[in-house]
């Protein structure tokens, strides 16, 4: 909550465990709920798109930071979940004939659970030897859905998923992006509201035990191991809703789309978000998501006057990539939720430094 | 109880009136337009395949040019755009997306992978898509009716590479090492069905990525017994094995399909390294000297290069684009610039004169079928280059 607690007084305990304490925050809701609704109007179809995938990364980083930032469970499997999602909503559309929601709501069940297994070897291993364990789960995954020929077409083609029809609603071509824009921001509102009240429940708040000092956790009678396994669901379910929309979204399945990289990104995302805030969470994936867009179009329009950058553009994308968390790392490990606080104090405090 | 129900039925009328009043989509205007007609070019310039596939590009970009300086389609130039996605599907998916808002009628692609990623995007969205791909789902336009594959599947070339192996009848065991990804997996399946048939064994081995050598791989293959290593990769890695199957003085001959069955194997195994191999290439190399090189030649000799310099994937570009371009010719003079008349026109119009370069010399689709052509060169390598062996085999 930083400094802009100072002079905020509660008189019912409600209104203390209320999400939003001062007109300010009210305000830059309602900026960003105008916002929101009018980017639609505003933005291009390939820019809507962008934005679509931002919202699909918005609900995965949610999910990973739940795990990483406030159970301080280091995960490398996020791929991995990503896929158990994406195949169990295809499967359960394509094969099974089961209306989108209810495939992307089993999907979500599928994930939490393969979470929760692949979870387990979280009660005895910490730190880097729990990362290991994670990448060794993002391996198994990804190693049966490059072998197991039921998750493709008979033909050997990936599984192709049917545009998305919901009772008489369809997705239409002209309106592609902008009808999946309100299907995707309605998902993102959710996980992030999820996962805000998640924080403010006992089982939230003994993830945070767990993550500051588990023997303590333990002592003040936290069940640490249920904890842990619980987060481990929690998180996946939410991964597996990422899955599922990138699924119905992409409208196809396929394990190239959620290779060892996305694991890497989407800790990025959570690393210059803020670890530990659903709202670094956020600000994470609009970040790392649009570093690469923005990269293209800049090169883009310096590029006739420097040609080598256009030839060398992947690899200045991964150097970017890589600096950028290095300068977070350095500079704000708390990354971007922590620079918006410090400029909020700024601003309130003007012109005294405290 | 209510109010859940209340909102929902505001959320869902929102939505409705919201679409009602929804922007328009993704603009497909260049067509109706008398201005340049767009393309795009989904490209691997740096990526696993960037070896191939650079030259594989700079010839689609090179036919464009090509063209507009001989007057374009019916008075109006094409206007290719190249990215470069790095052999990553994700990025491919944007870059597809960036394409369709620009409104270009056909894309260009590249990787077994992304082609089929985009498979059925393509379709929904009614662009014709030919990529570097020959994987034999893509053929099928019940399944993806938007996809053209100009030359022999992965797969019929597997087969013709078996059929030749079964004549050589050295062995029966047979070591298929592919790269590990849908683009090597491609004609595994089908390779075995094939082979029982010649009462051949093919085990297919995934090549580990970015090996710098394959001794292990091969002492596998030795395990099996076999003589013959057929590969579904790029040239790099092929041309490894090769240099490993020369310093270990192995008795083992290699199948090259495609991607590895060109010069770049020869140059980077070395000419007595890739001695003896066979290469089931599609694509005329530049040693067949047949007509259709003359005006790639020419365009390039005019810039200050050759074909014997580029390669052949260099006119394997350029005569895919020709495919395509033949097709929204045929679609301008129809009248109808619009993907599905690109594909009508590609279907109904007959075949498209290669100059020999491509299969047996022409391509041509028809609406049950997207297989452009099914008939393959069979070169050995002699003397440091490709020397025919048979010309327009099929299986």
């Amino acid at each position: 909550m930083a400094a802009i607690s100072t002079g905020v007084y509660f008189r019912t305990y409600q209104r203390e465990l209320a999400l939003r304490h001062t007109k300010a925050q009210y305000v830059r809701l309602a900026l960003i709920a105008v916002a929101a609704i009018a980017a639609p109007y505003l933005l291009d179809p390939y820019q809507l798109s962008i934005l679509n995938t931002v919202l699909i990364a918005v609900v995965g980083a949610v999910g990973l930071n739940i795990l990483v930032g406030f159970t301080g469970q280091i995960s490398l499997g996020q791929g991995g979940f990503l896929a158990v999602g994406a195949f169990t909503s295809g499967l359960l559309t394509m094969r099974a004939d089961l209306p989108a929601p209810l495939s992307i709501a089993c999907a979500v069940v599928v994930t939490a659970a393969a979470g929760a297994l692949f979870g387990l070897p979280a009660l005895r291993l910490k730190g880097l030897y729990l990362a290991i364990a994670t990448l060794a789960s993002q391996e198994i995954i990804v190693f049966i859905a490059r072998r197991w020929s039921f998750l493709r077409e008979e033909s050997g083609a990936p599984l192709g998923i049917e545009r998305l029809q919901v009772g008489g609603y369809e997705i239409t071509r002209e309106f592609f992006e902008f009808q999946w824009y309100w299907i995707l921001l309605a998902c993102a509102v959710v996980a992030v509201l999820a996962a805000r009240n998640l924080f403010r429940t006992g089982l939230g708040r003994s993830f945070m035990a767990v993550r500051d000092q588990d023997i303590a956790a333990a002592a003040i009678g936290v069940n640490v191991t249920r904890t842990k396994v619980i987060a481990f669901a929690v998180s996946s379910g939410f991964v597996g809703l990422a899955g599922a929309l990138t699924a119905h979204y992409s409208e196809t399945v396929t394990w190239e789309s959620f290779t060892f990289e996305i694991s890497i990104l989407y800790l990025a995302m959570i690393i210059v978000g803020g670890l530990g805030s659903v709202a670094g969470a956020v600000y994470g994936a609009f970040f790392i998501t649009l570093l690469p867009v923005f990269l293209n179009e800049f090169i883009g329009g310096v590029g006739e006057q420097v040609p080598w950058l256009v030839s060398r553009l992947p690899a200045i994308e991964n150097a970017v990539f890589g600096l950028v968390i290095i300068a977070f790392l350095l500079v704000e490990p708390r990354g971007l939720d922590r620079i918006w606080q410090r400029i909020k104090d700024y601003v309130r405090f003007w012109p005294f430094r405290y | 109880m209510r109010h859940t129900r209340t909102l929902l039925v505001v959320a869902a009328a929102t939505t409705l009136g919201l679409t009602a009043c929804a922007p328009g989509g993704g603009g497909d205007d260049a067509a109706d337009e008398d201005g340049p007609i767009k393309v795009g070019i989904i490209a691997d310039l740096t990526g696993a395949t960037g070896d191939v596939g650079t030259p594989y590009a700079a010839g689609e970009e090179a036919y464009v040019d090509w063209l507009n300086d001989n007057g374009g389609i019916d008075g109006r130039e094409i206007d290719a755009t190249v990215t470069d996605y790095a052999y990553d599907v994700p990025t491919a998916e944007r870059v597809y997306k960036e394409y369709v808002n620009d409104g270009v009628v056909a894309v260009m692609g590249w990787g077994t992978g992304d082609s089929e990623a985009l498979k059925s995007r393509v379709s929904a969205d009614e662009l014709p898509f030919m990529s570097a791909s020959y994987a034999e789902p893509l053929t099928d336009p019940e399944e993806a009716p938007y996809n053209f594959v100009v030359a022999p599947t992965y797969s019929d070339q597997a087969r013709v590479g078996l059929n030749w192996i079964a004549e050589d009848g050295k062995s029966s065991e047979v070591a298929l090492f592919h790269n590990d990804s849908p683009f090597g997996l491609a004609p595994v399946a089908d390779a075995q069905e094939w082979a029982a048939d010649l009462d051949l064994n093919v085990e297919p081995y995934p090549m580990p990525a970015g090996s710098t050598n394959y001794t292990g791989l091969l002492s596998q293959a030795k395990k099996q017994g076999a003589k013959y290593i057929m590969i579904q990769n790029v040239s790099s890695p092929a041309a490894l094995v090769a240099k490993d199957i020369k310093a270990q003085g192995l008795d083992m001959q290699i199948v090259c399909l495609n991607w590895c069955a060109d010069e770049l194997f020869i140059d980077t195994a070395g000419a007595e390294a890739a001695e003896g191999h066979v290469l089931v290439q599609p694509f005329a190399p530049v040693s067949a000297e047949q007509p259709g090189h003359e005006d790639v030649n020419a365009y390039l000799e005019e810039n200050g290069s050759s074909l014997e310099k580029e390669g052949l994937h260099f006119a394997q570009g350029w005569y895919t684009m020709h495919a395509m371009a033949e097709g929204i010719r045929a679609a301008v003079e129809e009248g109808d610039l619009s993907g599905a008349g690109i594909k009508e026109a590609l279907e109904t119009m007959g075949a498209i004169d290669t100059g020999g370069v491509v299969g047996a010399g022409e391509i041509e689709f028809s609406a049950d079928s997207h297989r452009g052509s099914t008939g393959t060169g069979i070169y050995k390598v002699e003397g440091g280059e490709m020397a025919p062996v048979e010309l327009g085999v099929t299986p």
